[in-house]
Parts: C-alpha cells; structure tokens; sequence
C-alpha cells in the first residue's frame, strides 16, 4: 500500500518539515545544547498529553491537568521543606516526595473519574471545577506568592531535571519510557482495546461486557499519575511553585493530542501522534525564539494557526472522502 | 419489461434474465424510469445496467438479498448517488434546476427520440426533491430537540410577510402541519418535540415531511421494520390515499406478506442484475423468495430435533421481575431446546432479558433466583453472565451491537478478548479466531479494508453472531435475530440456531415474527404488558393461538 | 475469504501500527541527532548551514549581550520595555561589535527557557536580566553564570547571594521610607491608612520594611495591606474592598502608580475623594502631572524610574568593550516628587 496515510504519517511530516525549517533559519539550532533542551522541554508537555492521550480516546476531556501540576508541586515543596528538619538524608525526602506525588497524583485522578462516572457529571464540568479548585488551593498555600524549595535540597535535586545520561537529559529518558508504556497499554492489551470500544460507543461497550465506568476511571487515574511523573521532573527546574505555574499546560496538552492525530470525539487514539505533537509545540516556540523575523508576542498566534492548519490536513474536506 | 400472465409465471421467469428485456422508451404515464442504470463504488461494480419505471398511482415493489443493491438502486433514483451509466426520465411535471442552475424541463414523451434524459450531473438530491422524488430512509432524518412543525419545515421554512419577514411565522407552520398531518390521520400536535414521540410516530412525520415537499414519488425502505401490526396496517391505509391521489410509490420490504399485500408490480434483484418486473398478482411468496435467491431453497426453517427428554435444566428463573414493571415469572429451560419469546412490540421481552443477564443491573427484584445448571447464581453484571455461560444479543445491532467504524476482527474480538489476551493481546491467535469465524458464519464483505458499518444488515448480524458464540456460552439469548434481514440470510441464521439446539446448548429466540417463532421453537412463551400469559408448545403453536395471548384476550390459568 | 483477501486485512492493520512506531521513534532520532551535534561540530551539515547564513548575514560573531525582561503586563514594566529597546538600538549603533539580544518572557519558567535559549543559541558573553521571580530564576541564573557568563541583575535580587556581578537597583527600602515619612508628616503622627502591595518579590518586601519603619513611634494605624500585583485592574478591585470595609480612611499608600490609578477610580466611584490623599510610586507621567498640577488627591509621587535598566546596560556594554572596572552593587536614589520638582521628572514621551 503505497498511498500516504495522512493520519499517521501527516504530525511526523510536519515535525520534519519544522526540523528543516529550523536548520535554515538559524545554525545555532543543532548546537550541543538546543536540541537537548527542546526535548527536555517537551518532555513536560509529552507525559502529561500521554495520559490525557487515554483520557480523550475513552471520549473524557480533563481540563485540570496544569492546576493538578501546580497543586502537586506545591504540595512537594512543602513536603520537602518540612522534612528538613526531622529527616538527614536528602535522598530520602526527595524520595518520600515522588511517593507523595504519585498519590496525590493518581488520588485527583480517581476523583475526577468517580464524579464523571459514578455521579454522571460531563467531564468537561468536572475538570473545570477542579481546575479551579486546584488552582486557587495551590495560590493559598503559597499565600499569593511562590513557594520555594529548600536551596540545598533544590542542588540535589535538579540532578533529576539538568543531569543527563549518554548525552540526553533525565526528562527525556522519562519521557520516552512513559510514552512507550503508554503505547503498549494503549494498543497490545485489553485494557486499550476497551478504551477504544468504550471511546466509540459506550452502548456497544456495554454490551459487550465491558465495565465502562471502570474503564473511564482508569483512565483518568492514568492521567493523574502522568501528571505527577510530569511534576516530580518539572519542579527540580525551578524549585518553586506559585499560582502561576502549569497555566495553559491543559489547552498544550490537549492541542499535542488533537496534532498527533486522535480524535476529540473519542474511538482512536495515537500514542505516537502525541509524542510528535508534543515535540512540534516546542519547535515552534524555539524557532520563533530564534529569528526576529516574527514578533515574540505573536508566540501563540502561531501556534493557534500551526494547530488548525495541522488538524484541516489530516481531515479537511480537501481529503477524498473515505 | 417482461409481461406474464400465469401461474406459472415463477418458472418463466427464472429462465428470463436481463440481457433479454427490450430497450425502449418507457411509457409516457411513467412518473419515473431509468433505463440500464449502472452504479460502480471505486473499481466495484454494483448495478449492471437496471431498467425500472413506476407508474402514476401505483405502489411499485422491489424486491432482493442483502446486498442485491435495491438500496443503491433507490439512491440513484433519489439523487442521493451519482449512477455511472444509463438513462434517467422524469415525468412528475414539476420544474428543478440543473447543476449550472438552469432549468431542467421534467416531461417525456412517447417517442424514444425525444424523451429527455436528465444527466447524471443534473440528478441531485436536491433537484430529485425539487422535482417531487423523495426518499424516506431507514434511519429517521430527524432533528430530537425540534418540534414535529419545526422538523417538517426544516430547510424551507416559512416567514412572515412585509417587515415580519426577519421572523418566523410559527402560527403557518403550526397550521399547515397539523392540516399535513392530518391527512396520514395523524393526531399529533405540532408543537410536541421529537424526542418524545415513538418511533411509529416518528415516521409518521418522516412521512409528513414529503406532503410538505409535494411529493409526487415516494420511496421507502423497509418501513415496517420498527413498526406494530396496527401502526403497519395505518401506514397501508396511508399508502392507498396516496395512491389514489396519484402519488407513485416505491417499497422496499422483506415481509413477503406485506409485498403480497399492497404491491402492484414487484421488480427483484440479484447481485446487481435485474431478474425481472412481474404483476404481483401473478406471484406467490414461495415464487418471491425463489426469486430473489436463484436456487432452489431447501426449507426456510431448518429441522430441529426435539430436545431429549432426559435433557438437562440448563436455566431456571423463579421470581424474577422487573422492578415497578410486572410481577414476578417463572420459566425453565433445558439442554437443546428452544424456547420462543413471542407478543406484541412493547410487550417488555427486552426489558425483561436485559435483567436478566445484568445489563440492567439495578432493577431486580430481590426475590429472584437465577439457576444455570442447578446452581444458584447472582447476575449482577453482564460480566457476571458472560462468566456462567449466557450470553445476550442485543436487538439493535447498530447501536449496541457493533462498533460501526471500527474493523471486523475489532469487532469480532471485543466480548472475547480475555480468550486471546495474557499482559499482550495475542494478535495471531486473535485473526486465525476471526478466520474461523468468518469461514463459520459466511461473513461477506466487499473488501478487505472495510468497518463494520460498510456490511450489509445481513452480514452484520452474522458478525454479531460469531462475536457472542466466541465464548462458547452454554445458553444463548438472541433478540430479534433476523429483524431487517433478506431472506437468505435468515435462513443461514435459522440453521445456525439450530445447530447450536443440537450441540445441546440452551436457546432463547426472542422475535415479533410469527412465522420464525413457529418455524423454529420447541416451546413458545407468550408475553403481553411485562408478564408472562401464556406458554405454548407441540401442536398448541399455532399463530392463532399466540396471537390471542398476545393480545391479551386470552390468559393462562393461574 | 481467500488468502490474499486475508493477507491485504493483515497489512492494512501493520502498516497503522508501523506509523505509530515511526513516531515513537522520533524522540530516539532527537538523541542521535544531538550526539551526532556535540561531537561533530564541524560535520557537513553544520558547514553548509554556516556557510549558507554567512552568505546571508555578513556580520561575525560579535560580542553579545543578552537581555532578559519580562514582558509589558504593567505599566512600569511597559516604560522597562521601551527604555530597554532605545538603549538596545543606542548601544548597537555606537558599537559596530556589539550585539544586543533582547527577550520578554510571561512567566518564570519561559524566562527561564529563554536563559536556556540566550545561552545555547546566541552564545551570549554578558547577561543583564530583571528576574520575573526571584526565587525560581535563582538556579538558571546560577547556571548561566557557571558557563562564564557576566552577570547583571536589575532590580529584583536573586534569592542567594554571589552569584551575580553586578546588581543595578532602585533604592527599594529608601522609596518606602520616603512615602512612609511624606504620609506620617502630612497626617501629623495620627490617622487611619491603607496599604496596597505589588507582587510578592525581594522588592516589595524592601520597600514595605522600609515604610513601616519610618512610621514606627507615631500613631498611625496601618488597617490594612493585601497585595495589587502591580497593576490598575487589581489595585481597583482592592480598593473598593478597602472602601467597603473601613468607613474612615485618611490616607493610601499605593506603592506604584499603575496601582494608584486604580486606586483613583475606585475612589471617585465610592465618591470619597475629599476624605483622603494617595502616595503611589514610580514616576508614571499620568500621575506627576497630576502633581504638577497640583491635584489634591496624589499631592506627591516617588521616584523609581524603569529607565534603570538603560543604567544597566550601558555598565554591562562598557565591561565588555572597555577595562573599566565594573562590580559591585549601583543603588539609584528614591527622591519625594512634590509640585515644585515635578518638572524635573516630567517626560511625556514615555510610555509610562
């Protein structure tokens, strides 16, 4: 079959294309530390939007990925900061920490699951609410400010964010790790297959003898614990959290699934698609960052166009119709 | 066209094909004709050069398999497809414009030379529409959150005059579809929204919607197929009013016996081709299906042996109800029996079933008990039946059956998954199963790339078939098996059910068809408003009989 | 089904699977690339990218400095902008060698990329940044540093200590205390105030220490004091609440004057101008007009011009082209705008 699948090969083009792009713009591009920090960056992006990934295949939307990030950060810091004073070893509160996330993580998940399944709320209200909730616990702790982790904690632990091994950066590694697991629960295992069925149409699921509520929480839980991944990385960067941190990273995920190829609507889902449109919004805030051709402030403009452009070529009615 | 006159009308006619009808002009009191239609999807041809016209005032039937192309056939002559080949008149007298907005005169004449054919560019839907050709389709064009005035009027309507004419005039609309309604003998009030009216009313307004459009040709297909005796027996008295005013009517049904009814001419198909154009009068219902199919058929209904008397108890129900709805029943089954659940649409078969296995979980009263094999079980999920071996198939296969735009091996595979799965799906296991089933249960497919909604309803339902039998469940519920289904395909449903009787497993048919629940059980259970009246069996099935409880005018001694 | 029809099923669903691997793939062909990068500089590609953009872009590779602001959601930070973009094209203009790279970020962590960015891409020898936190930037900032990077901070200090070379700030403490002073004189040691904060930063805090000390010992009550961000939206919305809550307010300190002019149109909505006088900050031109004219309402202003960041970088240019000793800590003074020195300060071509 020689006809170009514009579905699955279309994001991988496009990331080609701005890899090209990018090369004649400026040279500096392929420097030593740009491509690692591209990827780096995206790694954020990616692991969230491979659990959001889940979410939207079962036909679910969760809006409160980038207010869950910011709760859990801040609930990290003070964590940290706390066990300052009882724990000596720093390993171990940063340890004590990733096992906090991950609980807090997969808890929001599983309440965000139970009111879309069990109390029958849409999934785009519930999501809200929580984004709002999580939001403004996060701003409380924090007293309207920014939380700061411990300095000397904060040394040890940005090894997990800027150390690298064999020349890519830590997030990366993790990225790629979480991404293929994501693949292969999503496309080998029954689980997938039912996230599928249940995307395409929760009656046949139904029928079919597949638990759709518990599925659906799955589902949700699984984006909470990419969430957390995402965080326990993310926070070594900066080592503080604020009410303004993860804005947008719901609307970032969301647009690198819909890039990637899987459907709003639910019923098909690509793992791999996400990876690359995860890797293309970075790209196009770097080049950006890299000729003064076009206006920083325009940052989001083209990224507003670049997403619509991308979406209209996998299935504008331009395609012959299937 | 052919003309035949006599009984043995059957005969003849399987020895005429196609390549013998005579090309000629058709007649000019046609509303509709096409000569040598030919439709090709892709690379694939479908309709090998069909002739067909319909007269004014006549109810002209076609007839065919799944898949014989009868649908596309109405597409064609609908506009909503394009045919590759052939002639098309239209003689509705009605004006309509052409693909480059000019106006397609609509009249033939007796000579041959002169008839216009419109071209294929110029038949759209629309122009078909506006030369008052309409199809009512299978599956209900209607918008559920609008009003039956709003639906009728959907896409023309009316406004007000002078300054009014930025507002609608809803009073007109009203107005002017209670008075349409009123016509089919229809009581409904306009303002009601869709979403709350049955389906038999529902059709209704369909129906409704061509008044509105001046229809002058109406098609429809298989529009019994959602509907009870009575409203079917409305929609007839409808279709000869209709007639009477002159409007030509084009059905497509598989109830031979409505065909019977109300059809003046019958044309069949086969695989594409135009087997011939008969006065119904002149042929019997064995003559249609004998037709249709192009072979001898061996006996619709397969034999069912009687199951042992010794045979287990495969499944027993004491007390089991459907809470707020009926009061409690009791029935048996055993080891290679089947047992019919039969009565009136809306008699509560499904509902009754559907808690039965779990998919109504909430709804059981607490004093049921439920024994497969002997042993007690609680079936509070359908995850749960499927674990002891029963196994339910929905009624409404689009819906809830199938994932229409998934593949067939998806499809196939999702109830049976746990059989093919460890950590990873064994995908090979998975396609030899999917082989096995196909080859099992003539699953028939255009190509390869197909998603289950491409399949004919036919072919669908065998898939369906094949996706619950993979488990191998020792009882087997199916409702309404052959519903919507061409003759040919019923049949290979009849004899796999029957296979499965004689494996010893425990069959349930629930079917509103009088003839399958006949032809096919050992033992019939009649139902009428959510209890169980009556149960049947040996020579006290007859349709007479079970008609009667049915209808509630008779009841089982207590 | 014939074999090939089963065959052709088979492919069409591996031909699926093998583009998601393809994509997967993607972030392995990221580390070769990148490999391939650091130990390859001088490979083909890069020459023939090179030498393609020397063909364009004639200019070498100068010395360059990188400025890191953050973007114009306020007032001040709009006149920040525009100073920073003079001087840019001021510094480039005298000094053929010299480039000035200059980026805003939105937020902590886009500053911190464009760090990332300033360094990887533009290779920058000297670094003047006004950080949009000073708690996160701590660390990127450390690390730009340790690549042998001239540092330059303006006026929001880093949370810890030696890591920048020089530091250019306005005298934070000194401006609260210069308000603080002009509102105990003005009220004579008694009467009821309200306080409106900026965003929580090292500055704020300098400038409401030193505020509060120059009202210690009289008996002015602070009723109290919540946090404007800096900007008119929310210095509105706090006010009125301020309004609502305390019947009698004789004085406002606002602390900045995008906040004062919020501040303004709560209080003349509430009707309550008479009642009381406001002391912002910073020198917008809006509100030393207003002194200049003697508006009863913001009798004063105090000085803290955003045009430090043109003090900032015209020190950093000079350490790179020059030996001028450059180190060390650059405090501009915080003077009291009153109706007679308002000329002086008056400049109705800047945007703030």
């Amino acid at each position: 079959m020689t006809k170009i699948d514009f579905k699955t090969a279309g994001p991988f083009i496009a990331l080609v294309a701005l890899f090209i792009l990018g090369i004649f713009v400026n040279d500096a591009f392929l420097s030593a530390g740009n491509v690692s920090n591209i990827l780096a960056r995206s790694s954020f992006i990616g692991i969230v939007a491979i659990g959001a990934t889940f979410v939207i295949t079962t036909g679910g939307i969760d809006l409160s990925v980038g207010s869950m990030a910011a709760f859990i950060s801040g609930c990290m810091i003070l964590l940290m900061n706390a066990l300052m004073a009882t724990i000596d070893s720093l390993v171990t509160i940063i340890f004590l920490a990733i096992v906090a996330s991950a609980a807090i993580g997969g808890l929001a998940g599983m309440i965000n699951g139970l009111l879309t399944t069990k109390a029958k709320i849409e999934a785009f209200i519930v999501t809200l609410g929580t984004m709002g909730i999580y939001r403004s616990l996060v701003t409380y702790m924090a007293d309207g400010g920014t939380l700061s982790l411990n300095f000397t904690l904060g040394d040890v632990y940005s090894e997990v964010y800027y150390g690298t091994l064999f020349g890519l950066p830590y997030p990366v590694w993790v990225f790629l790790a979480v991404a293929v697991i994501g693949y292969v629960l999503l496309n080998m295992t029954v689980f997938g297959r039912h996230c599928f069925a249940v995307g395409s149409n929760e009656s046949v699921a139904h029928y079919s003898a597949i638990n759709v509520d518990r599925v659906k929480t799955a589902t949700y839980i699984l984006q909470g614990l990419c969430v957390s991944i995402a965080t326990i990385i993310y926070v070594p960067r900066l080592g503080s959290a604020s009410g303004q941190t993860g804005i947008l990273w719901e609307l970032e995920a969301i647009a690198a699934v819909i890039i990637g190829g899987t459907m709003l609507k639910g019923g098909y889902g690509r793992i791999g698609g996400t990876v690359v449109g995860a890797l293309i919004l970075t790209l196009i805030g770097n080049i950006l960052n890299l000729t003064d051709a076009v206006s920083n402030y325009l940052n989001g403009a083209v990224q507003g166009v670049i997403v619509i452009v991308a979406v209209y070529l996998q299935r504008g009615a331009w395609r012959a119709k299937d | 066209m052919v003309q035949v006159a006599n009984g043995d009308a059957a005969n003849k006619a399987m020895a005429i094909t196609s390549q013998e009808s005579q090309v000629e002009a058709p007649p000019h009191d046609s509303l509709l004709a096409v000569k040598n239609l030919k439709k090709s999807y892709g690379e694939i041809e479908v309709l090998h050069g069909i002739d067909f016209d319909l007269r004014r005032g006549e109810v002209h039937a076609i007839l065919g398999e799944n898949g014989a192309g009868k649908s596309t056939l109405v597409k064609c002559l609908s506009g909503f497809e394009a045919r590759n080949d052939g002639h098309l008149y239209v003689n509705t007298k009605q004006e309509f414009s052409g693909s480059d907005n000019s106006v397609v005169p609509s009249i033939m004449t007796d000579n041959a030379d002169t008839a216009q054919s419109i071209a294929a560019r110029d038949w759209t839907h629309a122009s078909a529409e506006a030369a008052g050709v309409v199809l009512i389709h299978q599956e209900f064009n209607l918008a559920e959150q609008l009003s039956v005035a709003e639906n009728i009027f959907l896409g023309s309507e009316l406004c007000g005059k002078g300054l009014a004419s930025l507002f609608l005039d809803k009073k007109k609309m009203n107005d002017l579809s209670r008075d349409y309604l009123a016509t089919l003998h229809c009581t409904i009030d306009p303002t009601t929204l869709v979403s709350s009216l049955s389906v038999a009313d529902k059709q209704m307004v369909e129906i409704a919607k061509t008044l509105a459009k001046d229809a002058r040709v109406l098609i429809l297909d298989e529009p019994t197929a959602v509907l009870t005796q009575k409203e079917s027996t409305a929609l007839f008295e409808l279709i000869d009013r209709l007639r009477g005013r002159g409007v030509g009517i084009i059905y497509i049904s598989h109830k031979l016996e409505e065909i019977e009814r109300i059809a003046d001419r019958i044309t069949v198909i086969r695989d594409g081709d135009l087997v011939g154009c008969y006065p119904a009068a002149t042929l019997s219902k064995d003559d249609m299906a004998r037709l249709m199919v192009g072979r001898e058929l061996s006996s619709l209904y397969p034999k069912v042996p009687a199951p042992d008397e010794l045979a287990s108890v495969a499944l027993s129900i004491h007390g089991l109800h459907v809470a707020g709805v009926s009061a409690p029943e009791n029935f048996e089954l055993r080891r290679g029996e089947i047992l019919a659940f039969s009565g009136l649409v809306g008699s509560g078969r499904t509902a009754l079933f559907e808690t039965l296995v779990g998919l109504r979980p909430a709804q059981l009263g607490s004093e049921s008990k439920i024994f497969v094999h002997g042993e007690e079980v609680r079936l509070n999920s359908f995850t749960d039946a499927r674990a002891h071996g029963v196994a339910y198939l929905t009624k409404d296969r689009k819906g809830s059956g199938l994932l229409l735009n998934k593949g067939l091996r998806e499809n196939f595979s999702l109830y049976a998954l746990a059989h093919f799965a460890g950590i990873i799906i064994d995908t090979r296991a998975e396609q030899s199963a999917f082989e096995k089933a196909v080859d099992r249960f003539d699953i028939r497919m255009r190509d390869t790339g197909v998603v289950a909604g491409n399949l004919s309803g036919g072919n669908q339902q065998k898939l369906l078939l094949a996706k619950m039998l993979e488990t191998t469940p020792d009882i087997v519920i199916v409702d309404e098996p052959t519903r919507g289904i061409d003759i040919g395909t019923k049949s290979q449903i009849y004899h796999f059910l029957a296979e499965l009787a004689a494996a010893g497993k425990a069959v349930i048919i629930i079917s509103s068809d009088m003839s399958e629940v006949i032809g096919m059980a050992h033992r019939v259970a009649v139902m009428h408003q959510g209890n169980i009246v009556g149960v049947l069996s040996g020579n006290e099935i007859t349709e007479h009989e079970i008609m009667r409880y049915a209808t509630g005018l008779k009841a089982a001694a207590a | 089904m014939t074999n090939n029809e089963m065959k052709a099923v088979r492919a069409h669903s591996a031909s699926g699977s093998l583009g998601e691997i393809l994509c997967l793939s993607s972030l392995f062909a990221g580390t070769v690339i990148n490999t391939v990068c650091k130990f390859a500089k001088h490979s083909i590609l890069t020459l023939a990218a090179s030498s393609l953009l020397l063909a364009v872009a004639p200019t070498l590779r100068a010395q360059t400095i990188g400025v890191s602001i953050p973007a114009a959601t306020h007032g001040w930070a709009g006149g920040l902008n525009f100073h920073a973009e003079q001087t840019k094209a001021r510094l480039e203009a005298a000094n053929p060698g010299l480039k000035v790279v200059l980026v805003t970020a939105n937020s902590a962590s886009e500053q911190a990329n464009d760090l990332e960015d300033l360094v990887a891409i533009h290779r920058m020898d000297a670094l003047v940044i006004l950080p949009f936190e000073s708690a996160p930037l701590t660390g990127p900032v450390r690390n730009t540093k340790r690549r042998g990077v001239f540092v330059t901070v303006v006026d929001r200090g880093l949370s810890e200590p030696g890591i920048h070379d020089v530091y250019v700030a306005g005298n934070n403490a000194e401006m609260g205390r210069v308000s603080g002073e002009y509102i105990k004189e003005r009220l004579d040691g008694n009467g009821k105030i309200v306080v409106l904060r900026g965003m929580p930063t090292v500055i704020d805090e300098q400038r409401f220490d030193g505020f509060m000390s120059a009202l210690e010992g009289s008996n002015i009550e602070v009723l109290d004091d919540q946090y404007a961000n800096w900007n008119r939206d929310d210095g509105f919305t706090v006010m009125q609440d301020f309004l609502s809550r305390f019947s009698e307010i004789d004085a406002v300190w606002a602390q900045d004057d995008d906040i004062a002019i919020g501040v303004i149109q709560a209080v003349r909505q509430a009707r309550r101008q008479e009642e009381l006088f406001i002391v912002g900050g910073g020198g917008m031109k809006d509100i030393v007009k207003r002194v200049l004219d003697g508006d009863e309402l913001t009798p004063v202003d105090v000085l803290y011009p955003p045009s430090m960041i043109s003090t900032a970088m015209e020190l950093t240019a000079l350490k790179l082209i020059s030996d001028t000793p450059i180190e060390g800590e650059y405090i501009l003074g915080s003077p009291l705008i009153t109706r007679e020195n308002a000329e002086d300060y008056y400049f109705p071509d800047s945007p703030f």
